[in-house]
């Protein structure tokens, strides 16, 4: 909204701001995070199971839907149904779904899809 | 010989044109889809406003017999479609992946035309390689990223490419596209589809060609113009060109700026007592000024409408609107004012109306004060007040704070009882993953 509390830096009283012409606009998170491209899906995460990778219940992720899978990533994926997020690991010729370091990691086979890369993050109730 | 050499440079100097359409497979089922794997490999049907008939389908549900325009309380008990999955119609879903699948194909091909909210004409004319493979790889770059499965059909005309993606939606075995630039192809095509399917060519049109004769595509691509045009006047005479090979129709640039802002809806159920129906153009009202106030825009005329519903047998129809000129604002109070002082004239006792609205049209920037002459005290006091309304419904969520006159229960409102969430554009209702 333009003026919502009343005051940009611009309109002084007293004597004229000095930063009257250097004023910037606030921050714009949704320009940093892309999230007008075609390809950005915001995703809320449910379960503690990532972490050890910075993740946790309740964090918006930003998952992009046309960067390719890279061994190491954290990626949305769909497996029988379920909307799942876990790391992707490539290991002897073949993909992983690596759900969190202490379990067993599922093979990616064709009725599993690898729907977007998380590019990042966002929690608000640090 | 001289022909024949002006023909060639001719070639060289004037590139082929190409038009290409795209069109999404059950575009409002397969959106449902993207969200929600568990629907997959399962039967899904969208319904209509107020949950009325079925307006799209995926294949599964197409097999078991719903066609389009069933009714869904008609067909929901029948034991055979148990394992249907039913929806509301979740547009503000449908519009969000709409612009996914337009930015995609904006970024890849020189000029995209939206069509409609799920068929977008492509100009692909002098693009160098492959076009098949081009296509396919348009087909591909959709469905991985703006998730919603397509298939593409192209020609030297836009009625040709509009056939022809009717032919690759047809055929399972053509993998999603079809090129019928090649006139040898298209007519093979044209002797045995029916002139019906041609795009532009629908019901009265086609029975009119049907009992003159004229009963597949090739037929009336080889019936003498003079006849056409007596048939089905120039619009007919246009198809006819276009078929041939011979582009009438071209890109249509679509303006930036609305040059109106709506809000229409049927009821959840008749509405036959006044101050139930004050309630609803109140409403349509403040929403449509809320549109307007987001874009930053004003209008300078109204139109309210309101009538019964117009299939309903044994029943009294009316219908009534009304335009009049206002001095341009975008003010929820003085809009509604306005719109209720209008409605009053148009509604009878004793009708079921089933259907209004609101049209907010001469759209312009709201900062433009053209009737500086009328300025008033009150114009001040509401620029300071909507913004406080729109944060305030922004910040808590909808109609926190509203106009008394919107009503509170709202018992006429629009039935949506088997909505999906808005996935990508609230919030509050984002797609969910498990880490598990």
């Amino acid at each position: 909204m333009a003026s919502g509390d009343g005051y940009n830096g611009e309109n002084t009283t007293g004597f004229a701001s000095p930063a009257r012409d250097s004023l910037e606009g606030t921050v714009d998170l949704s320009a940093v995070l892309d999230l007008r491209s075609p390809s950005r899906y915001p995703v809320r995460v449910r379960g503690d199971a990532l972490n050890q990778r910075g993740i946790r219940h309740g964090d918006i992720l930003i998952a992009d839907a046309a960067a390719p899978p890279v061994s190491g990533r954290v990626v949305v994926a769909m497996i029988h149904g379920d909307v799942v997020v876990c790391e992707l690991v490539y290991k002897g010729q073949q993909w992983w779904l690596q759900p969190s370091r202490n379990d067993p990691a599922v093979c990616v086979s064709d009725d599993i899809e690898i729907w977007a890369t998380v590019s990042g993050l966002v929690r608000t109730n640090v | 010989m001289g022909h024949s050499v002006w023909s060639c440079s001719y070639e060289r100097i004037a590139m082929k044109l190409v038009y290409g359409l795209i069109d999404a497979n059950s575009f409002y089922c397969s959106c449902e889809r993207v969200f929600q794997p568990r629907l997959r490999q399962l039967p899904v049907v969208v319904l209509s406003n107020n949950d009325g008939c079925a307006i799209a389908r995926t294949a599964e549900a197409k097999v078991l017999g719903i066609k389009m325009g069933d009714p869904w309380h008609l067909i929901r008990k029948r034991p055979e479609l148990a394992g249907v999955e039913w929806f509301s119609s979740n547009y503000a879903l449908y519009g969000d992946m709409s612009r996914r699948m337009y930015q995609v194909l904006a970024e890849r091909v020189p000029r995209v035309e939206p069509y409609s909210i799920d068929e977008m004409f492509l100009d692909l004319t002098g693009l160098p390689g492959d076009l098949t493979e081009r296509c396919q790889s348009l087909r591909e770059d959709v469905r991985r990223i703006a998730k919603i499965p397509t298939c593409i059909g192209w020609g030297p005309t836009k009625t040709i490419a509009k056939l022809a993606n009717s032919i690759a939606k047809g055929g399972p075995t053509l993998g999603g596209i079809c090129d019928l630039t090649d006139q040898k192809i298209r007519r093979r095509y044209y002797e045995v589809l029916s002139v019906a399917e041609v795009w532009g060519i629908g019901g009265k049109r086609a029975s009119k060609l049907e009992r003159a004769g004229y009963r597949t595509i090739q037929d009336f691509v080889d019936a003498p113009v003079r006849e056409v045009r007596g048939l089905l006047t120039v619009v007919g005479e246009r198809v006819q060109s276009e078929l041939r090979g011979i582009s009438c129709l071209s890109f249509v640039e679509v303006s930036a700026i609305r040059k109106s802002v709506a809000c229409t809806r049927s009821f959840g159920r008749p509405i036959t007592v006044w101050h139930e129906m004050r309630e609803a153009i109140a409403n349509y009202t403040a929403r449509a000024s809320e549109k307007l106030r987001q874009q930053g825009l004003q209008a300078g005329s109204i139109t309210v409408f309101l009538h019964t519903n117009p299939h309903a047998k044994n029943e009294l129809w009316h219908g009534d609107q009304k335009t009049i000129q206002i001095k341009p604002t975008n003010d929820t109070m003085a809009m509604i004012a306005q719109a209720v002082r209008m409605l009053k004239p148009l509604w009878r006792d004793g009708y079921r109306y089933t259907k209004a609205g609101v049209m907010l049209n001469n759209i312009e920037p709201a900062n433009e004060r053209t009737n500086q002459l009328f300025y008033s005290r009150s114009d001040e006091r509401s620029k300071m007040l909507m913004p406080v309304l729109d944060m305030l419904n922004a910040r808590y969520g909808r109609n926190t704070i509203s106009p008394l006159a919107i009503g509170i229960t709202h018992p006429w409102a629009t039935r949506s009882k088997l909505l999906s969430r808005q996935f990508t554009t609230k919030i509050e209702e984002l797609m969910t993953a498990k880490a598990w």
